[in-house]
């Protein structure tokens, strides 16, 4: 009973030919997936080592600078975050019960969080674009004396822009996954895409987990 | 086919670990209640503990979050080694660029001849103080400045030799409280001598700017018991000070920062490579 346009659901869906077993698929595509986490190890190292670089040359400029962010936006979005995290692994779960409803509202959840994250972090942005808090030569604020300042936000900028990004594209591969589950492509014989999902947004959370204590709240 | 198809399948269906709504929500939980430990530790002062219990609470909340979330607790052994490996490599790597960064003594480049005629004159650091083996009330806020910027690490903030990195050192770092253990001894040319040659695990500032040096000495002579212990001639002769003349008989001594010396390199990679080259302290 296969439905129009070539849609697979999870019953019917067949693992790929050179697999055992459609565990034997999903087991492999997650081991690659947590490979792929790697290199986003990597790809994030970069830069909280100049993070640390900059800490250790220059303790009190990152003291005085990091007291433009305000911690207050930087904890709402930890919580957000967090809840994002929840909802997403709910879908997880939803999706192996083959609970359409709720993979559906789960991923829509965790999406509205997403959004809720970025427009705390526009706010957060546009009143350092506004004030002249900026990276570099860009910079202009006046009421921080602290030499090197703008090095700072050098660094806050490009590893929340970063993060920022992966936000944007994991909220732009659960519409793809909303559409799917929809289209009732999920369930217990096959979730390995929200599987997928959920790993990398639990990676996005991770990474703000600890961006959040370094750059918002620097002893 | 077909069945061993549906015996696959239905194996799948049973090896996979769901995890339950009441699990999820616990986790949750702790994670919020552990953003809120951060934020609340945050607003105490601990001096160096608060980075250290910042990034042991972040640890444990990635913790939770991988081993349920991410489902590395009941998912197999090796995504958890290869998800790790990369989390232990990224720690070999910090550590190494700390180790480097914090035993440095050459932080500053001192050497007049190979400054360049580009070099302005302004550059070039001078002696602020005359006489800066004689404590002074600025010497010692100079002091006290670049003690926090370079020594709290291994001696702690208040001096008494348990700074954050001190738990890796034996022997410790030296208490400036005490007056027992002063390998070098403690009157203000011999501490001078100790900061510019470096003493077992503490590397050499040679390179830094005397001045920095002696605001050092007065800073730690300032934290403990120390007031009584003068200089004789024979140790100023040992430093090669002339404590008849303002500047020591030296002519001063010519110091660019390493920031300022970055920031040539930034501005000029062609020219810089020559000034940047750091010079170790002398030995």
């Amino acid at each position: 009973m296969s439905t129009s346009q070539g849609v697979v659901t999870s019953a019917e869906r067949h693992h790929a030919h050179h697999f055992e077993s459609g565990l034997a698929e999903f087991e492999a595509c997650k081991q690659g997936m947590w490979i792929f986490l790697v290199t986003e190890v990597l790809f994030f190292s970069g830069m909280f080592l100049l993070y640390a670089i900059l800490r250790v040359f220059y303790p009190s400029m990152m003291h005085d600078a990091h007291h433009l962010l305000n911690w207050k936006m930087g904890a709402l979005n930890t919580v957000i975050l967090i809840c994002s995290s929840l909802t997403m692994a709910l879908a997880v779960s939803a999706a192996q019960r083959g609970e359409k409803d709720k993979i559906v509202r789960y991923i829509w959840l965790t999406f509205l969080f997403s959004c809720g994250f970025l427009v705390v972090k526009f706010f957060e942005y546009s009143h350092k674009i506004h004030e002249g808090i900026l990276p570099g030569a860009l910079w202009h604020y006046e009421e921080l004396k602290a030499a090197k300042a703008p090095l700072f936000f050098s660094v806050y900028f490009v590893m929340t822009g970063i993060h920022g990004l992966h936000v944007i594209i994991g909220m732009a591969v659960m519409l793809w996954l909303i559409k799917r589950a929809k289209r009732n492509e999920f369930g217990p014989e096959y979730f390995t895409p929200v599987e997928m999902t959920g790993l990398y947004w639990h990676f996005v959370d991770l990474v703000w987990i600890y961006l959040f204590p370094l750059l918002y709240l620097v002893s | 086919m077909s069945n061993n198809n549906n015996h696959h399948k239905k194996d799948s269906h049973h090896q996979h670990h769901i995890l339950t709504n009441a699990m999820a929500f616990k986790v949750w939980g702790a994670l919020i209640g552990l953003t809120f430990i951060t934020v609340a530790v945050a607003q105490i002062d601990l001096g160096a503990l608060n980075f250290a219990v910042a990034m042991l609470v972040a640890s444990i909340k990635a913790t939770l979050v991988c081993m349920f979330f991410m489902g590395l607790k009941y998912d197999h052994k090796e995504n958890t080694v290869i998800f790790t490996t990369s989390i232990i490599f990224l720690s070999i790597f910090m550590i190494l660029t700390f180790g480097d960064l914090i035993t440095r003594g050459d932080v500053y480049v001192k050497d007049g001849k190979i400054i360049p005629e580009s070099f302005t004159a302004g550059t070039v650091v001078k002696s602020k103080f005359t006489k800066p083996w004689i404590s002074t009330p600025e010497l010692i806020a100079h002091g006290k400045e670049q003690f926090q910027n370079q020594c709290v690490v291994c001696h702690g903030a208040e001096g008494k030799g348990n700074g954050a990195a001190s738990a890796g050192l034996n022997p410790k770092p030296r208490n400036f409280t005490a007056a027992e253990g002063w390998k070098n001894g403690r009157r203000p040319s011999q501490i001078f001598y100790t900061l510019s040659n470096g003493l077992g695990g503490m590397p050499s500032f040679a390179s830094a700017p005397s001045d920095d040096r002696w605001g050092l000495v007065h800073y730690v002579r300032s934290l403990g018991p120390h007031e009584n212990e003068k200089d004789t001639p024979a140790d100023f002769k040992k430093i090669g000070i002339d404590p008849d003349k303002a500047d020591g008989g030296g002519g001063g001594e010519k110091v660019i920062p390493v920031d300022f010396a970055i920031d040539q390199m930034i501005a000029d990679p062609a020219g810089a490579a020559k000034p940047v080259k750091p010079t170790k302290g002398k030995k």
